[in-house]
């Protein structure tokens, strides 16, 4: 059998189903690697082997019987330490959490526990999915597996890391402006950020009640679709969930393609705040053309300004953080990251009426990206620049006055939205781009998505570590 | 644009940063001004009259 850890999650559920494989093997192979390796690039702040091997013998006893809860059972995965885990520590990778441990599981978790998967642990995050990574915070800073020099992204940093490295086969992120597709695309991982309102909040930190979604990472867009059919559901405990209906994403992620329409969003990333680095660029046209290879029809689409959708969600983030944190930020500033505690202390100069301007902005840009997408299935634009920060290059404390972010317009529309690897540069970091459907049309999303893994050679690299 | 959108110069914005509630040092309230003066040049893109119709609504569906 070949490495158990580089197994999608579709194929190591296939061989628990006919007995070749158990969950305790499968586990027990990921806390090796975790063990051996991990050290290198400091993705886990917390690894829980105990109750997962607890939880394996539990998902062994009862396929042997018989019992199979779905595509995740007996499946290895972690959790952004923003994660609420009953009797396991929950910190925000933040000195004002590090002893925190909750008494009950977020909803999500309970999920993924109903769904047999196995929890391996707590993985590192930018601080409370919105700062960087700095000296000043209790946990080292999670380094990118494909060259440790530069960042692997953010926040969902641990999740993309650790997924990229083979040190689990699925990590839960969080998405506020980017915070799945990010470090996914810098890590050359899969994520999807689902529609605002499909996967519940409940029990996970929040940054922006009005942005804020949960969403997985795994290597491949069909392990994203199966992790993601477990997740989906209404919470009456989470405002913004919705009643949908029960869609099956895995077996939407074996659909064809044939005929269905894409939009390029490509003046987003070939607009007047930059371009793409030239292997960004390459990539992208290969990808574009990679689609019509596959039969579907990929046409330029005029879109709002890329800026338009950075500002909006930028000031509402600002604002909904300011008022999340505004407590600690005054009573106990020092607990926080230098560059955390400024980004939450600028929300107290953003007055109401700027802030309602912005949640005006983001409805009109959500009509104006409704009324671009007529007549089209999906939207595909460049998921980032170019290559991440270097760690030892001095960082922005506001990141925002920099390019704007490729990823926000998603945020700011709600819509679905993937990133999928497409190749590497001459400097072998990864290259991506995104896929962002309809609101609630994961499952167009993971058809496209996993159609292009298929047909390209992308999957079969790994970082060596 | 509206009035409150034109960037304060720093010595306005550390009048403004005495009444947020907030302990800064100066170090603090030199970050936060050039944040908050590059938030506000952003800012120029939101529109500046809204019809009553633009009201957002109180929860978000991506679906409406």
């Amino acid at each position: 059998m070949t490495d158990l850890t580089t197994l999608s999650i579709a194929e190591a559920g296939r061989l628990m189903a006919s007995g070749e494989l158990t969950s305790t093997a499968l586990t027990e192979a990921f806390l090796a690697r975790i063990a051996a390796v991990d050290h290198k690039i400091a993705s886990y702040i917390t690894v829980t082997a105990d109750l997962a091997l607890t939880a394996t013998r539990q998902a062994d006893m009862e396929m042997k019987g018989g019992l199979r809860r779905g595509p995740l059972h007996g499946i290895p995965i972690a959790l952004k330490d923003i994660y609420e885990t009953a009797g396991v520590k929950t910190t925000g990778h933040s000195h004002l959490k590090v002893d925190y441990v909750p008494a009950i599981d977020a909803a999500s978790v309970r999920r993924l526990k109903e769904a047999g998967a196995i929890i391996l642990g707590k993985l590192g995050t930018h601080e409370f999915a919105n700062g960087a990574m700095t000296p000043d915070q209790p946990f080292p800073p999670v380094l990118n597996p494909w060259n440790p020099k530069y960042q692997p992204g953010g926040s969902s940093s641990g999740s993309g890391a650790a997924v990229a490295a083979a040190l689990c086969m699925g990590a839960m992120g969080s998405d506020t402006g980017g915070s799945i597709r990010n470090p996914a695309g810098y890590c050359a991982a899969a994520g999807i950020k689902p529609t605002y309102g499909l996967v519940s909040r409940c029990g996970i930190f929040p940054l922006a009640f009005s942005l804020d979604t949960a969403g997985p990472l795994a290597w491949t867009t069909e392990d994203c679709a199966l992790i993601l059919g477990a997740l989906a559901g209404y919470d009456p405990n989470d405002q913004a969930s919705a009643r949908t209906a029960i869609v099956d994403y895995g077996a939407a992620a074996r659909r064809p393609i044939k005929g269905m329409r894409i939009a390029l969003a490509r003046d987003w990333y070939e607009g007047p705040d930059g371009e793409l680095s030239p292997d960004m660029a390459k990539a992208m046209e290969d990808a574009v053309r990679v689609f019509r290879d596959l039969g579907a029809v990929v046409e330029e689409v005029a879109f709002p300004d890329v800026r338009d959708y950075h500002i909006c969600g930028r000031v509402i983030i600002t604002a909904e953080a300011h008022a999340i944190h505004r407590r600690d930020v005054i009573e106990r500033p020092e607990k926080f990251g230098y560059t955390t505690r400024r980004r939450f202390q600028l929300g107290a100069f953003i007055s109401a009426e700027q802030y309602i301007s912005a949640l005006r902005f983001r409805r009109k840009l959500h009509q104006d990206t409704h009324e671009a997408m007529r007549g089209y299935d999906l939207v595909m634009t460049a998921n980032h620049w170019g290559a991440p920060e270097i760690f030892e290059e001095p960082q922005q404390i506001f990141h925002f006055l920099g390019k704007p972010s490729l990823t926000m317009p998603f945020n700011v529309t709600g819509q679905p939205a993937a990133t999928v690897c497409c190749g590497f540069g001459a400097d072998g970091l990864p290259l991506a781009f995104q896929l962002a459907g309809r609101a609630f049309d994961e499952a167009s999303v993971f058809a496209a998505g996993a159609a292009y893994e298929r047909a390209t050679p992308w999957r079969q690299r790994r970082p060596a570590l | 644009m509206t009035s409150s959108n034109k960037p304060p110069t720093l010595e306005e914005f550390r009048a403004r940063a005495a009444l947020t509630g907030l302990n800064l040092t100066e170090e603090d309230i030199g970050h936060l001004h050039k944040g908050y003066v590059g938030l506000v040049s952003l800012m120029e893109r939101i529109p500046e009259r809204w019809a009553w119709a633009a009201e957002p609504p109180h929860v978000f569906r991506a679906d409406e």
